[in-house]
């Protein structure tokens, strides 16, 4: 059963990344529901973005991991917060 | 130029143009240090550079200008992508006033390139040039490599900055494996316990370098190994632990017996689904332990047992004491009765013919014979890439060079052009399809140019034949545009001054490719072979690894 998802990425803010990431969920014909980014630490030059998005549970842990291995991204997690079309 | 030295680079296969000139200009300064090689289309300089980066070890150099240059690199590079090769592709880049203007010569390359690179990044300014160079070889090389490239403005090339010899750059490796070594006394006693291990390699041996590491944990394991395409030539094909080739066109009993397994060991490989045929019938009695070093190769296709996120060697070294000294006689003689079968009904009539036109396998089985199974063989895609994929017998590491991922036709010639520069000591040998050639023969040029001592044979069925077998086995002999009406190969060959033979006859073969085998610089044989053959055995599209046909 499909659910909807929340994915909390950080990463380098440096550009192209967004595009990187929307890139992974395009090539399995993902659609994004919301997306929100912002930089975080100034310092680091990190930001955050939160996207959610509807997806069956396997393939959620696949794509996490195809997310996570991109060089930009420092860390990449998920949480389900709610069944398909319940937020 | 200098961070480029700084990387250790000493050939880069480039071709010019309006918006790399500046960058052209300096390496005129820089002749003596770095080799240009001059391609004759930038498809070629990416598949030279991973040729180069399969022989020498080290990320190769593709250059290209803007534009057109660059679009032309992208199926080399997707193709690196695909293989997990280090590529390190640097294009040149409209002036950044003008970007996004649809200048002359400007394209997007940043946005067509990111989802078939690890890292891609644009330059704009000069001083960004060391860091980012630096960057992109770290990271085409470490961790699962692959192709990296970066975009530089033309401002960018012609600005001045004070360059730092002294500078260092470091970055982290934050996917790197962590603690492994927890999972291995598990993986160990699932292994010892087994009573039909089975291991399955890939590229990723070659890549770690872990072929000795490999051959003492076979022997001290005594587990049968088969391999996939481009882990071939990792372990010597007459190691009596080596069973053969995986996937749609490997072996009968690699593929079938993989159903009888009760423990897999696969390391280095991604269970493409050339490998897998279906799915949900896939080692169905098996325990599997997956080692990769890309995580997200875990868990993708097939659901491991025991996921172990690691390099290859470290893996197989760290196991090795923990392992069992066993002999699985047994076992493997299923596999040797398959292997009996498969000889009956498909090699030795294929290899050994004695009537009828040249077959594609006696021709690579001569080859091999003739070069003691110690040549790099570089073969492009098609029926030609699986017969030398079978009948070669590999002797020596990274052998076999092909398109496994992406099935690149037009790879081969300027890849073995690449492989034959990375190390020139090796004899390289392309083994290319009259299809596959016509994609990418005006690499002959740069062959004929640079006096590359690559060794060329056509498989000429005069037709595109792989696809010709699945129309004729899946789609009613429905011959749907496969028949090719060729250019005489020899003519054109003799326009680029490389040496040639036609072979049409028999006994003509041995002799010609001794000619082949004892010429110093280049040269050509345009081998005539049975048109219709068919590759088998066989794993049907969307059938079970033990539904394997051998007729």
């Amino acid at each position: 059963m499909r659910m909807r998802y929340e994915i909390r990425i950080t990463s380098e803010n440096a550009p192209g990344t967004l595009y990187r990431i929307a890139g992974t969920m395009l090539r399995k014909k993902i659609n994004i529901e919301s997306l929100h980014v912002q930089e975080i630490d100034p310092v680091r030059h990190l930001s955050q973005f939160t996207i959610e998005i509807f997806l069956e549970p396997d393939l959620m842990e696949k794509l996490i991991k195809q997310i996570q291995r991109i060089v930009e991204v420092t860390e990449a997690k998920y949480l389900a917060i709610g069944e398909n079309g319940k937020a | 130029m200098r961070s480029l030295i700084r990387e250790g680079v000493d050939t880069i296969f480039g071709y010019p143009g309006g918006a790399i000139m500046p960058v052209y200009d300096a390496l005129y300064d820089y002749k003596d240090k770095i080799r240009h090689i001059l391609v004759r289309h930038e498809q070629g300089a990416a598949h030279a550079a991973e040729g180069y980066s399969r022989t020498r070890g080290k990320p190769g150099v593709a250059m290209a200008t803007s534009g057109p240059g660059a679009t032309n690199l992208v199926t080399g590079i997707a193709d690196a992508m695909c293989d997990s090769i280090p590529i390190v592709c640097i294009t040149g880049q409209v002036p950044k006033a003008i970007l996004g203007t649809d200048a002359f010569q400007e394209a997007p390359v940043i946005g067509i390139v990111t989802p078939i690179t690890k890292w891609c990044f644009q330059v704009t300014r000069a001083e960004e040039i060391p860091e980012a160079v630096a960057k992109a070889f770290h990271i085409a090389s470490t961790g699962r490599p692959g192709p990296v490239l970066i975009d530089i403005t033309k401002n960018a090339q012609i600005e001045l900055f004070d360059y730092d010899p002294q500078a260092k750059y470091s970055f982290s490796s934050r996917l790197a494996p962590k603690d492994f070594k927890k999972d291995l006394p598990r993986a160990a006693e699932l292994l010892n316990k087994a009573e039909r291990p089975y291991m399955l390699i890939g590229h990723g041996i070659a890549i770690s370098k872990a072929e000795g590491e490999l051959k003492k944990f076979m022997e001290k394991s005594g587990v049968p190994v088969a391999s996939t395409i481009l882990g071939l030539s990792c372990i010597s094909t007459d190691h009596p632990l080596y069973m053969g080739m995986l996937g749609m066109h490997g072996n009968y009993s690699t593929n079938k017996l993989t159903n009888r397994a009760d423990v897999i060991l696969a390391v280095g490989m991604r269970f493409d689904d050339r490998v897998t045929g279906k799915i949900s019938e896939y080692a169905k009695n098996a325990k599997i332990i997956h080692v990769d070093i890309d995580h997200a190769e875990l868990d993708k296709v097939i659901k491991a047992e025991i996921p172990i996120h690691a390099d290859a060697k470290e893996f197989l070294t760290g196991i090795l004491s923990l392992i069992k000294k066993r002999d699985h006689g047994t076992w493997i003689k299923e596999f040797k009765k398959l292997d009996e079968e498969e000889k009956k009904v498909v090699n030795d009539a294929e290899l050994y013919p004695k009537e009828g036109e040249i077959t594609m396998a006696e021709t690579i089985r001569v080859l091999s014979e003739k070069t003691k199974g110690k040549a790099v063989i570089v073969a492009d895609v098609g029926q030609h890439q699986m017969i030398a994929a079978r009948y070669y017998q590999f002797r020596a590491p990274d052998s076999y060079i092909t398109s496994g991922g992406l099935g690149t036709m037009g790879f081969a010639l300027p890849a073995a052009l690449g492989a034959k520069v990375g190390d020139p000591k090796r004899e390289v040998i392309a083994i290319i399809g009259d299809g596959s050639f016509q994609m990418t023969l005006q690499e002959l040029g740069t062959i004929r140019q640079e006096k590359l001592a690559v060794k060329i044979i056509i498989l000429n069925n005069r037709f595109l034949g792989m696809v010709r077998q699945w129309q004729e086995l899946f789609f009613e002999n429905r011959y749907s545009f496969v028949h090719m009406d060729n250019p005489d190969f020899n003519k054109i060959t003799d326009g680029y001054h490389i040496p040639n033979e036609l072979v049409e006859k028999r006994e003509e073969l041995s002799a010609a490719l001794n000619r082949l085998l004892k010429a110093k610089g280049s040269y050509l044989l345009d081998v005539r072979v049975k048109k219709e053959e068919n590759v088998f055995p066989m794993v049907p599209s969307g059938a079970s690894v033990d539904e394997v046909r051998i007729k």
